[in-house]
């Protein structure tokens, strides 16, 4: 049971990382980037193609995070005069044609196979103090890249991108190249949702298509909306909220001895109606953004 | 040549309907509901379920319509009203909010198995050397009533007059005494409506699983965003546009190009091939390829 409960925390770390993501370019740019789960899937499927190749695993940290800069770069691209719903549609199209790619190439993917049998982090390890040490990673990562988005947002550039999300007009007006903004937010994004996934591929040794689904986009988006958009904690403390209450699920389907659809139901169930409420009664997410650098 | 145009038909035809719904209600409340997409689902499984209990299946379809009508109503004023005030973006996410507790709410009340209309499965006849089923005929000749009279009603009535005002311009039009709010509703039902009967005319094809809404999201947006959003007749053309596409790229034998006897597009990729005129499209014309009144940055 506790072991249970140090992998749903390791699993939260992973979240947090791609929360703050997306935090990144919704929440401070104001990009509806419906296809962050492709940025993910450049991390895992960089691990996947090392591992392939029979390259050492950090090289494929290096493939993840040169093709997620790539692929980012092109929605910023396909952003630059697209209006704010249509690019939103394009880029869950796009993440939606990786997916299909992943599963069809099977030379390189595997398929709906998967690639299986990634070296484990720590592998060589005993069994408690290997998941023990991957927690502690996973945490310190997810601090790192926290402790990095808030120097990020606190700085001139998080001040610009949140001028582009209010008053896009004022902000060319000022001078702010908006293109070269959404570029910057939608690489640096896109390259901590590609470490993310990386780290997500090593730690399950697995990688498949079915990790790639468009659902998986909106589960982050709930995490990031719940939390609170353009509140770098508070993202991290909806990833935490939301992994924890999905892993109760399972128990309270036994519980009640509710039905087995239940339990994938009970998924977007809980993410849309966490969505609906708190867009409706509390659009700031539990941890509202603080308006004005400091302190108000 | 036929048997090509009769593909591309039905295969319209299953993206028409829901696409013109969206782009009806776009042109009114400026945010694209992805909802739309499972409104079309509930429709058809409550028009199997009601066939199921015995009803004959126009009248249960003409109910399905009616109560997919309604709740598109309701959605709109307790949640898309409130949230339109806050802005068009969280519309959007709301939408997708509601599709996916729509699709729960589905998955556990009908199971993940996939279900049918009782139609009869009849041998497909050969008119001119195309092959086509008496349901594909009646699937086209529904859809194509259906539009018709939407058509009629916008440009031949009063109320189509005020609807075209209203999405024109609204502030202008509520100052004209039209009531927007009710215009907005009536458009609303109409598109509830459109998406429902769109969901039937597949079922009447087909089977009708709870995917069946997350694999129509793309290639019915793809569709009416080609159209323009908010452009009706616009989607019709977009609907057309994809099914050419997808029709097109699957039965080329593009092996003379590379020198072989046969290669044909791998059908998997079928699918892509919406998504992938969209974002080509959208390159180089950011509005669709009917530019709209739409102008938002």
């Amino acid at each position: 049971m506790f072991d249970f409960w140090i992998h749903i925390l390791i699993i939260a770390c992973i979240y947090g990382m791609l929360a703050l993501s997306l935090n990144l370019q919704i929440g401070f740019g104001g990009l509806l980037n419906f296809g962050q789960i492709a940025l993910f899937g450049c991390g895992m499927y960089g691990a996947a193609l090392a591992f392939s190749l029979q390259w050492v695993p950090l090289a494929g940290l290096g493939i993840a995070v040169a093709v997620a800069g790539v692929l980012a770069l092109f929605l910023a691209r396909l952003g630059r005069n697209l209006g704010a719903d249509y690019w939103a549609i394009a880029t869950l199209s796009i993440a939606e044609i990786m997916r299909i790619i992943v599963t069809n190439e099977v030379q390189w993917t595997g398929g709906a196979q998967g690639v299986s049998g990634l070296s484990p982090l720590f592998g060589d390890l005993a069994r408690p103090m290997g998941q023990y040490a991957r927690l502690a990673l996973m945490a310190g990562l997810v601090l790192a890249i926290l402790a990095f988005c808030q120097i990020l947002t606190k700085s001139r550039l998080g001040l610009a991108l949140k001028v582009m999300r209010e008053e896009p007009n004022l902000a060319s007006s000022l001078g702010y190249d908006l293109n070269a903004l959404r570029r910057t937010v939608m690489v640096t994004g896109g390259v901590i949702a590609a470490i993310a996934g990386f780290f997500y591929a090593h730690y399950f040794s697995f990688v498949g298509p079915d990790q790639l689904v468009s659902a998986e986009t909106f589960f982050i988006w709930g995490m990031v909306i719940i939390g609170g958009l353009a509140n770098n904690y508070g993202v991290i403390a909806g990833a935490f909220l939301l992994q924890i209450i999905m892993a109760n699920v399972p128990f309270f389907k036994d519980a009640f001895d509710l039905p087995t659809d239940f339990v994938s139901a009970a998924r977007p169930f809980l993410i849309g109606a966490g969505i609906l409420v708190f867009l409706i009664w509390r659009p700031n997410g539990i941890f509202a953004e603080r308006v004005g650098g400091k302190r108000v | 040549m036929l048997q090509f145009a009769a593909d591309v038909l039905v295969r319209a035809v299953d993206l028409a309907l829901i696409a013109v719904a969206l782009s009806a209600v776009y042109s009114l409340i400026s945010f694209p509901n992805v909802a739309l997409v499972q409104y079309a689902v509930v429709g058809a499984f409550l028009a199997i379920a009601m066939q199921a209990a015995g009803l004959p299946l126009f009248v249960a379809g003409a109910i399905a319509c009616a109560i997919v009508a309604g709740l598109a109503v309701v959605f709109n004023m307790v949640i898309f009203e409130r949230i339109l005030k806050i802005g068009a973006a969280n519309a959007l996410i709301a939408s997708l909010a509601l599709g996916m507790i729509l699709s729960a709410i589905f998955l556990v009340a009908f199971g993940s198995q996939p279900q049918r209309l009782d139609v009869p499965v009849t041998r497909a006849m050969n008119i001119l050397g195309a092959r086509i089923t008496i349901n594909q005929v009646y699937s086209i000749a529904m859809t194509m009533a259906a539009i018709g009279i939407y058509a009629l009603v916008l440009f031949k009535t009063p109320l189509g007059r005020q609807m075209r005002a209203t999405a024109t311009n609204a502030n202008l039009a509520l100052a004209t005494g039209i009531d927007t709010r009710k215009v907005t509703n009536i458009v609303v039902a109409i598109s509830g409506a459109l998406a429902a009967l769109g969901g039937i005319s597949l079922a009447l094809k087909g089977s009708v699983s709870i995917e069946f809404g997350t694999n129509m999201m793309l290639p019915v947006f793809a569709a009416a965003i080609l159209g323009g959003l908010g452009n009706s007749i616009g989607a019709l053309v977009g609907a057309l546009v994809i099914a050419v596409a997808e029709t097109l790229v699957t039965n080329i034998n593009f092996g003379p190009l590379f020198g072989e006897a046969f290669w044909f597009f791998p059908a998997n990729y079928a699918t892509t091939v919406s998504f992938a005129v969209l974002v080509a499209v959208l390159l180089f014309r950011p509005r669709g390829i009917f530019v709209s009144g739409v102008n938002r940055v």
